[in-house]
């Protein structure tokens, strides 16, 4: 029992991560409250699953999914957030939150509100070892993190594009005065963010076998909570973070049995840590 | 002359375009319904539009009641209670409606209730279940104005029981629920039925609602105990969640459900998993009387998806109300009167023999999951449990 | 007779404007981004709803316990929470919302998911208060709250706020005692929306947990910064403007909360200050009518003498 409770933990965490990377870049350069994040994560979700109507190929429906995200991303920065960027960060966040308000609603007055079935045909077969199992789309979950997680660190420490994006979320104003175009940098943070949540989006979609117009209402704050239990803007640190919140929901309900919502298992993990580490868990002041 | 036939032809105008007005307003008779249009809970909201909708073109097409034609208030409560409770006052006070439908969840209906019960304005209720939706805690004393044509959840938790422990055989049994009223109410009916009738409770588990779609912490917990039966309640999304993730588990015990899971979004979400599903509901889609057969299929052709329980019961709740309408006329106290005097109704959620309390008694049904659909199974008719139990 | 539609939209929004005020007293004045503040207004209502009818307390005295307690739980969370980085403070607080729902929905002795019934409306002179009536209460205290403020603003506290909120590092080497000021602020601001709450449970006679989720604190959020964060009159405006937006917008059904998400946006994409606040364009608006109608009196006067 442990050992499937252990995949089960891990497949949840890499969706978090997913998830919450994207919030976590957003954050690190622009000091956003990104709530609308968790409506990319959405609308990956519905890109892939229309995708994969038209198409009926699954592998490219996850690109479909990923690329429509990251589309939304940059024009909701190039023309909601960066207008904003000179005010207290009080009126980004709001308006972060009336654009997720609109697309919520959007999703369910375009695709109706009853639940949709992403039933896609993936290929790749379940995994047994004895009375351990991990499913096809808990394999599909694994892998595909995995390969977005190599390719984000091959992008943050081997490129220039990375070494500018990392310097940017330490200080953007040194960075400017270094001749790296800031502009272009946060455009290239919430493309691949986005495209990140995009890529959670339809793979929960496919996991679940269900897209619904208000499926980002919990990431929506959890993310937040798992991006400053890892020390906001803090990419290491949001991939622990994940990891752990996934794995302590899972032991949570699954062995301890006890009584208690899933969702504040997070909150209380963030402000448990908080109060000896008030950066989060890998987080620097 | 010019002049004043310009003004005869103006009064002239006006006084019918008044008399038009007063007439069309004395012929038509107006009956309230509020629902989460909106928002979170928008799915089972627009399915209890659309359900209440079809009875009310059915009602109009065939002349109305006592040759008026009905006309239907409708709105949008977004599952929050502030709004329910401007949108009761609007309906009485501006409406002036004469009688009301809920096809909203607990919250919305629990707050409007002693609304509609102080203004005396009868309310059928679809399908919330809080118990004190038809009771006044603090009066000790049933709201005699509101009706429910929903099962308590405590009554279809003991029908489920009584039919997996009598029928089924279960002897070991694993319990998991939301945590709302509705999920507490139908396990707490379930475990106390089931352990009366010898059964053992293994494991009760609660899970977060809304938002869980993880169940396999749950799941791969209740296959450690290896029961015969897993008694599970939630929403269809869920329960098509668990259903899929206990088979992925490789999970044998049978599954039992309750009426959440009673909407084709169950079966096409669950798809394979969903076969040999039980559940305890109020629609039997086997049943044959043209009532049942009707309604499926004009909702199959006026909104191109497959009825739930949800529309069903909302349907049922409208078409009572129109019936009280028809017997006793528009006065509110005699609708209520009828409503209260209700015997043998034909519904299309089945018959339902009276109203004890304002709750419903009528048979519960047990569907299984057959090739894609739900069937027949059985029926629980056992007056000992389909009697709603007294409040105090 | 006044309609009781009416009065009913008009006691919602008159909660909602305390509500927003007090969130004003935490983030427009100290300049704190609390997200919990929805948290604060369950304790409130909750709290006043248990002495009520477990108690036997009349409401008015278990609207002001569930007011003192609302403020002593913003005290002991308000402590650790502001000791956290700036950034955090906002999630911090957004925590605070899921586990005191939590502590609602999951401890038996709260009503758990069943929620709390038979909180009557307050009774006075031997009888119960009607809703009319209810409202010129709620509206007094609204008044009085508005003026407390005033004379908060012009005191030592409010001037050690403005200076945490202008410049939080500079106020710390003049002297300020920053956590103290911003304590205050925080148990100012959860005791008022405390006793929101217990107006609010006394309004709707059943009260559940999920009234009190993270989507009330975005709407109490929402109507601060839409109205003008800071001000004393913007949040009431924002609580008019959008409480009375869902009942008028009822004809579009389908689309209202749609047009609710897109005006947020629209608002702070363009008057990001909000209706009242910095280069509000209804202020520019009303004080060149105002200044011109002075102007008029000044050359009336002139003339007369």
């Amino acid at each position: 029992m442990l050992v499937q409770q252990l995949a089960n933990g891990i497949a949840v965490g890499s969706v978090y991560a997913l998830i919450s990377l994207g919030l976590t870049m957003v954050y690190g350069i622009l000091r956003i409250l990104h709530i609308a994040h968790a409506g990319i994560y959405a609308l990956g979700a519905y890109t892939g699953w229309f995708a994969f109507r038209l198409v009926g190929e699954f592998w490219l429906s996850l690109f479909i999914g990923m690329a429509g995200s990251a589309l939304a991303g940059y024009l909701i920065e190039r023309f909601l957030y960066s207008p904003l960027l000179h005010l207290p960060r009080i009126a980004p966040l709001i308006v972060s939150i009336g654009l997720f308000t609109a697309m919520e609603e959007t999703f369910r007055i375009v695709a109706g509100p009853h639940t949709l079935t992403y039933n896609a045909k993936i290929g790749i077969g379940d995994l047994s070892l004895g009375n351990f199992k991990l499913t096809e789309t808990q394999l599909l979950i694994l892998i595909v993190t995995f390969l977005i997680l190599i390719i984000l660190w091959v992008i943050l420490s081997r490129t220039r594009t990375g070494l500018a994006m990392r310097a940017c979320a330490m200080d953007a104003e040194t960075a400017s005065s270094f001749g790296v175009n800031v502009k272009a940098i946060v455009a290239i943070n919430f493309l691949i963010g986005s495209a990140m949540a995009g890529a959670a989006g339809v793979l929960i979609g496919v996991y679940d076998n269900q897209v619904w117009p208000t499926m980002g209402s919990i990431p929506a704050y959890k993310a937040l909570a798992i991006v400053v239990l890892g020390g906001l803007g803090n990419i290491p640190g949001t991939v622990l973070a994940s990891f752990v919140v996934g794995m302590a929901e899972t032991f949570f309900i699954g062995i301890l049995a006890i009584p208690f919502p899933r969702d504040a298992v997070a909150f209380v993990a963030m402000i448990l840590v908080l109060m000896f580490r008030p950066y989060g868990l890998l987080g620097k002041g | 002359m010019g002049k004043n036939f310009g003004i005869g032809a103006f009064v002239l105008g006006l006084s019918i375009f008044l008399a038009t007005g007063m007439v069309f307003s004395q012929e038509t008779i107006k009956i309230g319904f509020f629902a989460p249009i909106t928002g979170p809970a928008a799915a089972d909201g627009t399915s209890a539009k659309n359900a209440v909708e079809l009875g009310l073109k059915e009602v109009n097409e065939t002349g109305g009641i006592r040759g008026k034609k009905v006309e239907l208030i409708i709105y949008d409560d977004r599952l929050n209670p502030q709004e329910a409770v401007a949108i009761a006052n609007k309906l009485i006070e501006k409406d002036k409606v004469i009688g009301v439908v809920s096809g909203s969840y607990s919250g919305p209906t629990r707050v409007t209730a002693p609304i509609f019960q102080k203004a005396q304005i009868p309310m059928v209720v679809g399908y919330a279940v809080h118990p004190d939706v038809t009771w006044d805690p603090k009066e000790k004393k049933p709201n005699d104005f509101i009706f429910r044509n929903g099962f308590l959840g405590e009554v279809e938790g003991a029908a489920a029981a009584e039919f997996a422990v009598k029928n089924l055989k279960a002897k070991r049994i694993s319990i998991i629920f939301m945590d709302n009223d509705f999920g507490r109410a139908i396990s707490s009916g379930f475990a106390e039925r089931a352990e009366k009738l010898g059964a053992t409770i293994l494991t009760r588990q609660m899970y977060k609602f809304p938002g869980e779609k993880d169940f396999r912490p749950y799941l791969t917990r209740i296959k450690e105990g290896n029961p015969d039966l897993i008694f599970a309640a939630g929403y269809y999304n869920e329960a098509a969640s668990i259903v899929r993730q206990a088979k992925e588990l490789g999970i044998t015990a049978q599954i039992m459900g309750e009426e959440g899971f009673d909407s084709p979004k169950f079966l096409e979400i669950a798809g394979p998993a969903a076969e040999g599903v039980i559940i305890a509901t109020n629609l039997d889609r086997d049943d044959p009387r043209p009532l049942v057969q009707n309604f499926l299929k004009n909702y199959r052709k006026t909104y191109n998806e497959d009825a739930d329980m949800v529309g069903a019961s909302s349907y049922d709740a409208f078409m009572i109300l129109v019936e009280a309408i028809r017997k006793a006329g528009t006065d509110p106290k005699a609708i209520q009167k009828a409503l209260l005097e209700t015997k043998d109704y034909n519904g299309l959620t089945g018959k339902i023999s009276r109203f004890i309390q304002g709750e419903v008694v009528k048979p519960v049904q047990i569907q299984i999951v057959k090739e894609g659909k739900f069937r027949r199974l059985g029926v629980v008719d056992n007056i000992e449990v389909i009697t709603p139990p007294p409040k105090k | 007779m006044v309609s009781g539609y009416l009065i009913t939209i008009l006691i919602t929004i008159t909660i909602y404007a305390m509500l927003a005020h007090s969130l004003n007293i935490i983030t427009g004045r100290a300049g704190q981004i609390s997200l919990g503040h929805s948290a604060f207004f369950g304790i409130g209502a909750y709290t006043s709803a248990l002495f009520y009818t477990g108690a036997g307390l009349s409401f008015w005295l278990s609207v002001p316990l569930g007011t003192i307690i609302s403020g002593i739980v913003g005290a002991l969370l308000g402590i650790p929470c502001l000791r956290v980085r700036d950034d955090f403070l906002a999630i911090t607080t957004m925590g605070i919302v899921f586990v005191v729902e939590a502590v609602f929905l999951y401890i038996p002795f709260f009503g758990g998911a069943m929620g709390v019934g038979g909180i009557d409306p307050p009774k006075w002179f031997g009888r119960e208060m009607s809703k009319p009536e209810y409202f010129i209460l709620l509206l007094i205290v609204l008044i009085l709250l508005l003026f407390f403020d005033r004379r908060l603003e012009r005191s030592w506290i409010g001037l050690a706020w403005s200076s945490i909120r202008e410049d939080e590092m500079a106020a710390g080497t003049m002297g300020v005692d920053i956590v103290r000021f911003k304590v205050i602020a925080f148990i100012l601001g959860s005791a008022i929306a405390g006793l929101a709450g217990g107006f609010y449970a006394h309004f709707l006679t059943f009260i559940m947990p999920q009234n009190f989720g993270f989507g009330q604190s975005i709407v109490i959020l929402c109507m601060v910064v839409f109205g003008g964060i800071g001000t004393r009159w913007g949040p009431i405006l924002g609580a008019i403007i959008l409480g009375i937006l869902p009942e008028i917008s009822r004809p579009i059904m389908e689309y209202r909360t749609f047009l609710y998400g897109l005006l947020l946006v629209a608002m702070m994409r363009f008057q990001p200050g909000g209706l009242l606040g910095e280069e509000s364009l209804l202020v520019k608006f009303f004080n060149s009518v105002g200044s011109s109608v002075r102007g008029k009196r000044i050359i009336k006067n002139a003339s007369r003498s």
